[in-house]
């Protein structure tokens, strides 16, 4: 791999170079990525993304919509783990209206199942199509079934399969149905065994072996070079997760490794991946143990969060509370705030600008899967079209947060 | 259409840790744009190794309008495990710029500044001095205006409207007859003859 920054000189137009357009509708591209190519004969000698295919103006438009309508366009961003997105939003519009503390344990506690569970599902996708891409299609069954059972629990608690919109500024979008928990222990005990087949289908298997181990390499001064973050810098070696790091909600009540790589390649992203699920899993039955205990899941703050439709009818303070938050939202007061989560994808932060409005000023997302993409162009340089496939891949980008 | 954003409330907005204690996430800092290259590098040398993000944020009324806010952190260069790692340290750089007055790009010092200082340029009309490829990255090329400034309106100017066509026109509407040029009692004696035909 190349390590020297590319500038124009590098590339060269002589011999046998050419130009190739790679998508955007290229499968293996995992949505609307366009790579200009330069090719030499089958290796790459300069590899430039072009991105902005998927641009929906999603910042700006929240700067126009009220602070808890801005939390579903948030959550349009990953698509893969809409969760994840509105938690950060949450976390980062409470920290602003200073009641990250007041927010009840079962809410904080419910947060960290979603935001695992949509892990899971997030990196069951990365991991069918991976498969697919390298010519493994029975994986995608394997792993679009396990999504299947947590889209199932993600409608069940938020009404929606995609989209929940279920955690909401100061809490959640009502409490856990009946039955959910049921489902849950179901799930709980159907991971393991569908865990050990995907492994079986994928770990050992010598075809994958061979395209994966030794491309892409990244080193650890690489990646942090490249604001690489998430799995992709914990293959390189660097245990940075901003669970550990910067806890919020409950995840300092919880007991979790950060699996870890020093190999760097695709193979150790698709280990430490893997191993990622299983330590969500073990969180997950952490949590269960403790969704038995009945309580709040939402801010006893009526200003903030609307009191529950049922009471609208008996009160007369309720009823003007609805109504005020519907019409007009709540407001927050100025200042700004750097909200970061361990996304499924890397650091996932929002920096939110307030000036005391009932609209957020401004919303910067810092998308984990632009920063990762963004080191193709370092990792691409001579190696094959076919391992650029592979990197693409291993680097798990989702262009609903990449182009916004 | 103008804009329907509302232009932020007076002087209150106009820097945000000065309006209250900052909250307390990041190291924060202000310098000038003359100072800022200087300071970023002092910040790399300092171990700050990784550029999170590069934010811009236009205060529309103020001025100096824009503000270029870098996000670090100070991360090892090596493989490091948790404990290692511990709560890095992260630091926020805020910088005033003008309209059209140039930042020093950052690009030589952390790689990935590229595309951040790019989508800068292309959304708010940043030019960061000595980058290698300035140009948009989110918007077309060919793109006019600048769409996260607050001057730009939010929805683009209302379409002309196509001609009514012939089924809706104003006439056949007082008169009663639907699109379909059927009345209402012409479809009835329809349904009734049909049902009369299946009996039979």
């Amino acid at each position: 791999m190349s390590t020297t920054p590319l500038t124009p000189e590098i590339v060269s137009q002589e011999g046998n170079a050419m130009v190739l357009s790679m998508g955007p509708q290229h499968p293996s591209t995992h949505g609307v990525l366009q790579i200009m190519l330069e090719i030499e004969g089958e290796s790459v000698v300069k590899a430039e993304p072009e991105i902005g295919y998927l641009h929906t103006g999603i910042e700006k438009n929240m700067e126009n919509l009220f602070w808890s309508q801005g939390q579903t366009n948030a959550e349009r961003m990953d698509y893969l783990a809409p969760s994840s997105n509105a938690l950060c939003y949450a976390l980062a519009v409470e920290k602003l209206l200073g009641i990250t503390d007041r927010i009840p344990e079962r809410a904080q506690h419910i947060r960290v199942l979603l935001s695992e569970l949509t892990r899971i599902a997030s990196h069951c996708v990365w991991l069918g199509t991976h498969g697919i891409d390298l010519g493994a299609i029975s994986v995608f069954f394997y792993c679009f079934d396990l999504r299947e059972n947590i889209l199932d629990l993600q409608e069940a608690s938020g009404g929606a399969r995609m989209h929940p919109n279920y955690v909401r500024v100061g809490g959640l979008n009502g409490d856990l149905p009946a039955g959910y928990v049921e489902k849950l222990d179901a799930l709980i005990a159907k991971f393991p065994g569908r865990m050990r087949e995907l492994r079986g289908l994928l770990q050992a298997n010598p075809i994958f072996q061979d395209r994966t181990i030794d491309v892409g390499t990244m080193s650890a001064e690489d990646a942090v070079a490249w604001g690489v973050t998430g799995p992709a810098l914990r293959g390189s070696g660097i245990a940075y997760d901003v669970r550990k790091a910067f806890p919020y909600s409950s995840y300092d009540q919880f007991q979790f490794d950060i699996p870890t790589r020093t190999e760097g390649d695709a193979y150790a992203r698709f280990l430490v991946r893997l191993d990622e699920m299983e330590e969500s899993m073990r969180i997950i039955e952490q949590v269960r143990k403790k969704l038995d205990t009945p309580g709040h899941v939402a801010i006893d703050d009526p200003k903030i969060f609307a009191p529950p439709k049922e009471t609208i009818a008996l009160s007369m303070e309720a009823l003007i509370h609805h109504f005020k938050i519907v019409s007009e939202g709540f407001r927050v007061p100025p200042g700004d705030v750097y909200q970061a989560i361990e996304g499924p994808r890397g650091e996932l932060a929002y920096y939110i600008v307030s000036n005391g409005e009932n609209r957020p000023y401004r919303v910067r997302t810092r998308p984990p899967s632009l920063y990762n993409l963004q080191c193709l162009k370092g990792m691409a340089p001579g190696n094959l079209i076919a391992d650029l496939v592979v990197m693409i891949g291993s680097l798990d980008p989702v262009f609903g947060e990449v182009d916004r | 259409m103008p804009s329907t954003q509302q232009p932020p409330i007076a002087g209150a907005a106009i820097d945000p840790p000065s309006v209250r204690p900052a909250i307390d996430d990041a190291v924060i800092e202000r310098v000038d744009v003359q100072a800022l290259r200087a300071r970023l590098q002092a910040l790399k040398a300092d171990g700050y190794t990784m550029l999170l993000d590069i934010g811009g944020v236009d205060y529309l009324p103020r001025e100096p309008r824009f503000d270029v806010v870098y996000h670090l952190l100070k991360m090892p260069l090596k493989a490091a495990n948790v404990q290692q790692v511990g709560t890095p340290q992260r630091f926020r750089l805020l910088c005033s710029v003008r309209d059209g007055e140039p930042v020093p790009s950052v690009m030589d010092l952390w790689r990935n500044a590229d595309w951040a200082e790019r989508e800068i340029f292309d959304l708010f009309g940043i030019v960061f001095e000595n980058h290698v490829d300035l140009r948009r990255i989110q918007m077309p090329y060919d793109w006019e205006g600048y769409p996260l400034r607050k001057d730009y309106p939010v929805r683009g100017p209302a379409r002309e409207r196509s001609p009514r066509p012939a089924f809706a026109l104003k006439s056949n509407v007082q008169a009663g007859t639907p699109p379909t040029g059927r009345t209402l009692e012409a479809l009835q004696e329809q349904v009734k003859q049909a049902r009369d035909g299946e009996s039979k």
